[in-house]
This record gives structure tokens, sequence and C-alpha cells, in this order.
């Protein structure tokens, strides 16, 4: 099996990502495709380690992995803060700010 | 068939050792039988799992009534929802879900640290030290201003 | 045979790595910022709430002043070479213009700390008191009168500055994303704590949040990318790679393409600039001053770093994309920017206008447009800071009037306070003997000099057009009748008078005498390593 499949397949969790973050929402769910882009940057990562036959993108693969840990608290934290407010967590409902 | 394999084996037996032996996945029935214990332990564990829950619908009384044949019976009430919480969980376990993941994230680094210690020397134990004592600095900050209580 | 045998024996004894050398000297303004950044996080922890106000204000402050003095330490030294020095295994390259940024943010966060300390124009500051008060409540009416605040907005402050000069000197494509992390997660927050408007405050860090995530994630993958391309994520292997290598170009042009998407969010550039106008009014105004200034520094401090060191060898392969976003920047902050009434949604347009001048000068890609750039962000970043803490002082019962309907013939309440403003929205629009004139003339020569005229004739239309927005508020402070129930200018305290009082200064002496900061900001190039 060629590496070229895992990236294939990391492009295209990349791209529901995006999409997902576009299409969705919910604050939450958003926040989740998000985590489903930096996790498919991670498989994207690990493959080109191994295709250039270097450890380095495994490391970076661990940044990646603490960075979003530390986004997932900071976010959880605001989108948290305002569904306590509103009571709801669409973004639809953020309406306050705008022209 | 199996005389055959038998066979090969006798030959391949028979051969002076080479040099130098690449490291081979283990294979062959001695290997195999280093696992033994852990098959017995699994079969155990399930064999008690299965027992204890046979034994006590036989040996127990059996008084049924409403409340226990409801599916669920433990844990946070599922129905009918709190109106005010908004049938949310409690914002206590938000928080120490929120703190299990950051101080999780710490063994990413630990680990890679513990298998490399050797060649990392004396500048890698600081550095990793210097690293705990960051996280450290969070710690006391959660503590103090009593993230940890759980009410 | 017996060799390939031998080198699949098993896991050899582990050689002693060697540890990377550090050179202290260079990176201790960065070691004192985030070191103090820790200690900020005790003081929170260990002090009881009185105290904690009064610690936090006087260790911000001396954190800075010695992050400042150990740079001028290290430029004074006599060893320091003149052409910069790469440590702590390459990941950052400490040089003339990194120095020149980071004693640009030094500076500029000095002002903005000024401002979030001050506790004279509204009684216990900008901040809310306690973030977990539900807006709304009884608990939050009392908040709103009472004098507490969220103190961890200052080692928030710190961490985020730490991030903004790491990622001003980023070596690689991982320190910069780790650092671009570590500035935006505190700001994030910060935006969400503003005392009044609660609502308001934590819609902007959630749509921040969201948009800064999303835009972060693209860096990412297209350091992903980079890194399949040139096998590193060194800006200057990705630089080699480009002369010579098998990989597809797909991967370098994919790769850079998403990585600029990232760097263009941060630096609220052109079409990628919605979040700027909610999240510059949302927030509570020293963080908008402070992100406004010191975020744009970092921002195309990375981006002049990623284009000139990484890519200038492809650069026509890239510039006509980058010419059309300059474009699209220009005219998205001049033309929406006319249709503001909100003052600080107007400065916000104003900044993604600044934003396609200073991309201009970040794509040419000569000493001019290096030096230019790096004016440019010294003198916008004292002027907005300025900006905003003007905006601060006036307010009515609510808290800050920034309807500009309120601002009406502010000029007959408060004369000085209608005079500085006019003087910075001039600069702001670059008009001559203000700094902002220096800036742009600097920025338009270099890019006339690397043959970009048609994008100079834009920028000049797109000057002139903001310019009308910043004179009809000029002309509506000095000649409108002021409304009965119109808000009132405070006076503000020491805090909040020095930092206006900087940034006021540092726009009229760098628009008079700009040759000293000019000399500064054309001492060096990029190190390439």
């Amino acid at each position: 099996m060629t590496p070229t499949y895992y990236l294939l397949l990391s492009a295209l969790l990349f791209s529901i990502g995006a999409v997902g973050v576009l299409v969705r929402r919910n604050a939450i769910v958003v926040f989740m495709c998000i985590e489903l882009m930096l996790n498919a940057v991670n498989l994207t990562l690990v493959t080109f380690s191994r295709i250039n036959g270097k450890l380095d993108g495994q490391v970076m693969a661990f940044f990646v992995m603490v960075v979003a840990a530390a986004e997932v608290v900071v976010g959880l934290a605001i989108i948290m803060s305002i569904f306590r407010t509103r009571r709801s967590a669409s973004v639809d409902d953020s309406n306050l700010l705008k022209y | 068939m199996v005389s055959t394999l038998w066979s090969n084996a006798v030959a391949l037996a028979q051969q002076p050792p080479s040099p130098v032996q690449p490291i081979q996945p283990p294979s062959g029935p001695s290997e195999l039988g280093s696992y033994l214990p852990i098959v017995i332990l699994f079969v155990l564990a399930a064999a008690f799992a299965i027992f204890s829950v046979l034994l006590g619908p036989m040996v127990g009384p059996q008084r049924k009534n409403r409340a226990k044949t409801e599916a669920y019976e433990c844990g946070i009430e599922p129905s009918p929802q709190p109106v005010i919480g908004g049938g949310r969980v409690p914002v206590a376990y938000y928080l120490t879900a929120m703190l299990f993941i950051l101080f999780d994230i710490e063994m990413v680094f630990l680990y890679p640290f513990a298998v490399s210690a050797d060649a990392l020397g004396l500048f890698g134990l600081v550095e990793i030290f210097l690293f705990i004592a960051t996280v450290g600095f969070a710690y006391a900050y959660v503590w103090r201003r009593g993230g940890l209580d759980w009410n | 045979m017996l060799a390939t045998v031998l080198t699949a024996q098993p896991v050899p004894p582990a050689d002693k790595l060697s540890a990377p050398a550090i050179d202290y000297g260079a990176i201790m303004p960065v070691l004192i910022v985030l070191g103090a950044a820790c200690v900020g996080v005790l003081v929170e922890a260990f002090l009881p709430k009185h105290q904690r106000w009064p610690v936090q204000v006087v260790l911000s402050l001396a954190t800075l002043a010695g992050a400042g003095i150990a740079m001028a330490v290290y430029l004074g030294d006599e060893s320091t070479p003149k052409n910069g020095v790469i440590t702590l295994a390459g990941t950052l390259a400490v040089d003339r213009p990194a120095l020149f940024l980071w004693g640009t943010l030094l500076v500029l966060t000095l002002g903005a700390l000024l401002l979030i300390a001050d506790r004279s124009v509204e009684p216990g500051g900008a901040f809310v008191a306690e973030a977990a008060i539900r807006p709304g409540t009884i608990q939050d009416r009392a908040q709103v009168a009472g004098t507490g605040m969220q103190t961890e907005v200052f080692p928030l402050t710190l961490f985020a500055l730490g991030g903004m000069m790491v990622f001003t000197s980023a070596n690689d494509l991982l320190t910069m994303f780790i650092a671009l992390e570590v500035l935006s997660l505190p700001l994030y927050l910060m935006c969400g704590l503003a005392r009044r408007r609660r609502l308001l405050s934590q819609e902007a860090a959630v749509k921040y949040f969201l948009l800064g995530a999303f835009a972060s994630a693209f860096f990412l993958y297209g350091l992903a990318l980079l890194y399949g391309y040139a096998g590193s994520v060194k800006l200057a292997d990705i630089s080699n790679a480009a002369a010579g290598t098998d990989r597809s170009d797909a991967l370098l042009f994919g790769g850079l393409g998403l990585l600029v998407v990232g760097l263009l969010f941060k630096a609220s550039v052109g079409p990628f600039h919605t979040w700027t106008p909610d999240v510059y009014q949302g927030a509570p105004t020293p963080i908008t001053a402070f992100m406004a200034a010191c975020t744009k520094v970092a921002a195309f401090g990375g981006m002049l770093r990623v284009l000139q060191v990484g890519f200038e060898s492809t650069s026509w392969e890239w510039r006509g994309v980058l010419w059309g976003v300059a474009i699209v920047s220009m005219v998205i902050g001049a033309v929406l920017g006319l249709t503001q009434t909100d003052v600080k949604r107007m400065i916000a347009y104003s900044s993604i206008a600044h934003a396609g001048f200073l991309l201009i000068g970040s794509i040419a890609l000569t000493d001019q447009g290096l030096s230019g750039t790096l004016f440019y962000l010294l003198t916008y970043g004292f002027t907005t800071l300025a900006a905003f803490g003007v905006i601060s002082l006036v307010r009515n019962a609510d808290g800050e009037a920034t309807h500009l309907s309120q601002w009406a013939g502010l000029a007959k309440r408060s004369p000085v306070t209608a005079a500085v403003f006019t003087f910075i929205l001039l600069a702001l629009a670059g008009i001559p003997l203000t700094s902002g004139f220096v800036g742009k003339f600097v920025i338009f020569s270099a890019a006339l000099q690397d043959g970009m005229a048609p994008l100079v004739v834009i920028a000049l239309i797109a000057s002139a057009v903001a310019a009308f927005f910043y004179l009809r508020v000029i002309v509506l402070m000095y000649f409108s009748e002021p409304a009965a129930d119109g808000p009132s200018v405070t006076v503000p305290g020491a805090f909040t008078t020095a930092s206006i009082t900087l940034g006021v200064i540092a726009t009229l002496v760098l628009g008079v005498l700009p040759a000293f900061a000019l000399d500064w900001a054309g001492s060096g190039t990029f190190a390439f390593q």
C-alpha cells in the first residue's frame, strides 16, 4: 500500500472538516470540525515522515496534539460562557455584531 | 504434509548457526508459549465474570418491583430533565474534563523523553523538569483558585 | 552481505545527543517575558484578591523594562554579530529585523498595558470582575458597579507578547505555529472579558476563536505540505528545496497558499478580514488597542520573514496573487469604512486598508521594502494605540459611546480630546508632518522601485477614499452641535494619559524626524541559514 493513499485520505478528512466548519451551525460541532482538520494534518505529517524516512514529522504531530488540547480548553471555555448566557450554542444566534 | 515440515525443520536445525541473526518477530510454539499465562488470565477473568453474573439470579431472592425493572437505575436521573440546568450535565464535569485533557497531554512529551532519557543526558533532564514546572504553575493556579473542589 | 546483516542489528546503544547551543544573551528578552508571565500565574494563585492588581501592574511594567534593558545590553555588546545569530538548534533567528520588531512590540505593549491597567476612566478597569458571572443577572449588575477585576489579564498579555516575539523571529514553521497559538489563545480569552456589554464581548470572543482556529488549521496544513515538499520545515531548507527537488510543485504552492491564508487572517488582510470589525468592536477597548497594534506587528513580521527567507526564489509564481489580495484589502477597507457608524468599526476598516498598504511593502522583496514595512508597522502601531486610548475616554452612563452620532460636537465639550483625535486621524490618513505620511512614502517608493507602479496608483486612490471618512469624523466633531444628552469626556488618570501621550508624541516625532527610526529599520536583513 503506497503512502499516497494516506495523503489522499488526510486531504479528504481536512476537506470534510473545512466544509463542516462552513455549513454547520452549532458552535461545538464547528469546533469538532476544526479538530478534525488538525488531526487530518497529523496524518499528513506522519505520512510524510514515513515517506521522508525521518522522525521529525512524528514529533511535529505531538506538538500539534498539544496545541489542539490547549485550543480545546480555551475554546470550550469561551463557547460555554456564551452558552450559559444564551442557552444556545448556535452560531446563528450570535448576531449582535454586524455592520 | 506434516512430515515434510518436520524434515525441513530438522534440516534447518542441523545447519550451523549463522554468525549474526537479524531480529525476528516471535514465532513458533516456544515463543507463543510465553503468552500462555496471559491467555489463562483472560480465561479466568471471563469465567469469573460469567460466573458472578449467573450466580446472582440463581441464589438471590427474586422480589421484583417497578423501580427495579426500569432500564437505568443509578447515576444521573435520566428524566425528567431539570428546567433550570437545561437538562445538561453539571459544570463541574466540564471543568474536570478540561483539566484532565491539559494534564493528560503532558504525557505526550514525558513518554518520548523517558524512552531516550539516556541519550539526552543532563540537558534533557533539566529541560523536562522546566517543562513539568510550567505545568506545575498551572496546577498551582487551579488548586488555589478552587478548580479542584467538587461542589 | 555481512554489512547488511550488521546494519539490521537490534537497537544500537543510544548515542549521546549533544545539547543544542543556546545564545542566552540573544533570547533573554523572550525568556524574561515568558518567565514573568509564569510568575504572574503564580501571583494569581497565591496572593489574596486585593493585592493582585498592584503586584501584577508592577510585575508587568518591570518585565517590559527588563526585557528592553536586556535587548539594549545585547545590542550594545561589541561581540554581537551584525547579521544576526540563529540559536536554539536553528529555531530562532535573532537578527536586526527581529530585534527591531521586538523593540516595537515591547514599546507598543507598554502603551497597551497602561490602558489595560487604567482604573481612572472606569472604576475597576475595563475588565469583568468574575468572568464566570452570567451577563444580565443581579451579580452582573453588582460587578459593573464594583471595583473588582479579573487580573489574569496581565499574565495573559505577557504570554501573548512572548508568543508575538517568538513569532517574529521563528526560523522554522513549527516554531512559528506554536508561537502563533501562544499569541492567539490569550487574545481569544481577553476578548471576552469586557466589564460592560458582556454579551457583545463574549460573542466577539466566540467569533474570533472559531475563525482563528479555522485559520490556524489552514496554516498547519500548509506546514505539513511544505514538510512533504522539502523534508524539513526550516525556511532556509524550503528555499533551497525549491531550487532543486523531484517533489511535485503542487506541494510547494499548495503549502505556501494555505500557509499564507493563515498569516493573512492574523494580519486581517483583504478577504480574510471578516472577524476584524466584530472583534474590534466587541472586545474591551484596551485589548482592541493591544490587538490592533501588536498583532499587526507580529503577523506582518512573520509574513515578511516567510516571504523573504523561505519563498524569495519562487516569488514570480506567487506575487501576482498577493497583488490581488493587497488590492482587495485596500478597496474593502476604504469603501466599507465609508459606511460605518461606529468609531471602533471605522478604525477596524481603516486597519484593513492599512493592512493592504503593509502587504504592498511585504511583497516588495527588496531591502527598501523590508525597512519600509518595519517602519510602517512602528508608526501604525503608535497611532492606532493612541486612537483606541482616546476612544475609551468618550463615555456616557452605559459605558463607551462609540456611535458616530454621539461624537457630534465633541470639540465644544472637550477641545483637547477633539484636537488629539484629529491629529491621530490625520496621521491615519497620511497627512505630511505625521508619521503616517512618512510610512506611506517609504512603502510606496519601495514598491515603485520594485516595479509595482499600478499597485501604488490603486493604493493612492484608496488612501484618498479612506481620508474622506477620517475627515468626516473631524467635521462631525468640529462643525456639529453637540446633542443635549450626549456623552461626556472622562478626564483620564495617569496611565491612560501616559499611553495616549506616548502614541501621539511618537506619531509626531516619527513624522518630523523619521531618519533615526528609518536607520534602525534598515540596519540589517533577515538571517538565512
